[in-house]
């Protein structure tokens, strides 16, 4: 058997020593840790994010953004219902403590309209105003042509926050 | 030889505790059985027939106990609820939809003594309306479920609030 034939055989067809099989096993065992715990895979199912995530899009949701920090106005994050197989994506428009209000579509935070750059899709919401409770922050979707019956927004616990997209 | 009988002895140990794992299932899969079933029964496909429905609903039925709790104020439902209840209301919800199904995720299940089962889950809802229009619909959802004989059923619902308008 020629040299390279040999490689690519080995390669297809490695022998099973052990130093092989704990390299696999170690392989497998991060990739399952790292893919299922800290960055983990998702698509974007739905509009309620539209323009900036795409119903079918691709992405990753990486734990580490909130480690060392608290989220941020702005922030897109990912909110987790019973765990992280199914997760919402959303994004934070106020803080705890801060008064959230909807008026013909505009978004009021303490009183002073929000600038949002990121809106493309305007609508026409009117909720009065809340305080955001303690422990929690404001999210809402970037797409607001929708009826607001039908957008799932509003406060989420901050331990229900699993991090954000990658991109 | 030597290295034919070790495949073979791990295969028939791998078989063995397959076939234990497979006839005697513990209890958490037991409830992750009873969920799939009532994702089941919910469910609706295209074309179905008349015994086909009668059939889902009367298997649903069996699924709950004979008085439910359900707390889901978004579909105004709040109270207790006979079995025969749950099976009008599900067959009139099911209606309006072409093709509906209903899926869980995340299992997390407790027992806080050996006949109780609280289970928190995620539920999934797709569907399409007869006129055409999809529905996808996500909640966090709270089981109480109760041992009664060999069998797992489902006593109360919730839906947790994740987001608070």
């Amino acid at each position: 058997m020629s040299v390279p034939t040999k490689i690519l055989h080995q390669f297809f067809f490695p022998s099973l020593t052990l130093g092989f099989l704990i390299r696999t096993g170690t392989v497998a065992l991060s990739a399952y840790l790292f893919f299922g715990y800290m960055c983990i895979p998702f698509w974007v199912r739905g509009a309620s994010m539209e323009p900036t995530y795409m119903d079918g899009q691709f992405n990753f949701c990486w734990r580490g953004w909130y480690f060392f920090s608290e989220p941020k106005r702005y922030d897109v994050v990912t909110v987790r219902f019973a765990g992280t197989k199914v997760m919402l994506l959303k994004r934070v428009v106020a803080l705890e403590g801060e008064q959230v209000e909807f008026r013909n579509g505009k978004l009021f935070v303490d009183g002073g309209e929000l600038e949002e750059p990121y809106i493309r899709f305007p609508g026409n919401w009117n909720l009065p105003v809340r305080q955001v409770a303690r422990g929690c922050v404001y999210v809402v979707g970037d797409h607001r042509g929708m009826p607001m019956e039908t957008h799932y927004f509003g406060q989420a616990s901050k331990g229900r926050i699993m991090g954000g997209p990658v991109w | 030889m030597v290295k034919g009988r070790l495949i073979l002895s791990s295969f028939i140990v791998i078989a063995g505790l397959s076939a234990v794992v497979h006839l005697y299932p513990s209890e958490e899969k037991k409830i992750k059985k009873q969920f799939s079933l009532l994702a089941k029964w919910i469910s609706v496909e295209q074309n179905e027939n008349v015994f086909t429905i009668a059939y889902k609903m009367k298997s649903l039925g069996d699924l709950f106990t004979d008085k439910v709790n359900l707390k889901i104020p978004d579909y105004n439902l709040s109270g207790g609820y006979s079995r025969s209840d749950i099976i009008s209301y599900t067959g009139r919800a099911r209606l309006p939809f072409s093709q509906f199904t209903l899926q869980f995720y995340d299992f997390q299940i407790a027992f806080p003594d050996s006949e109780t089962a609280r289970v928190t889950v995620t539920g999934r809802i797709t569907g399409k309306w007869l006129q055409g229009e999809g529905l996808e619909e996500t909640r966090e959802l709270e089981w109480i479920l109760k041992k009664v004989g060999k069998e797992w059923l489902f006593r109360e619902m919730e839906v947790a609030e994740v987001l608070k308008k």
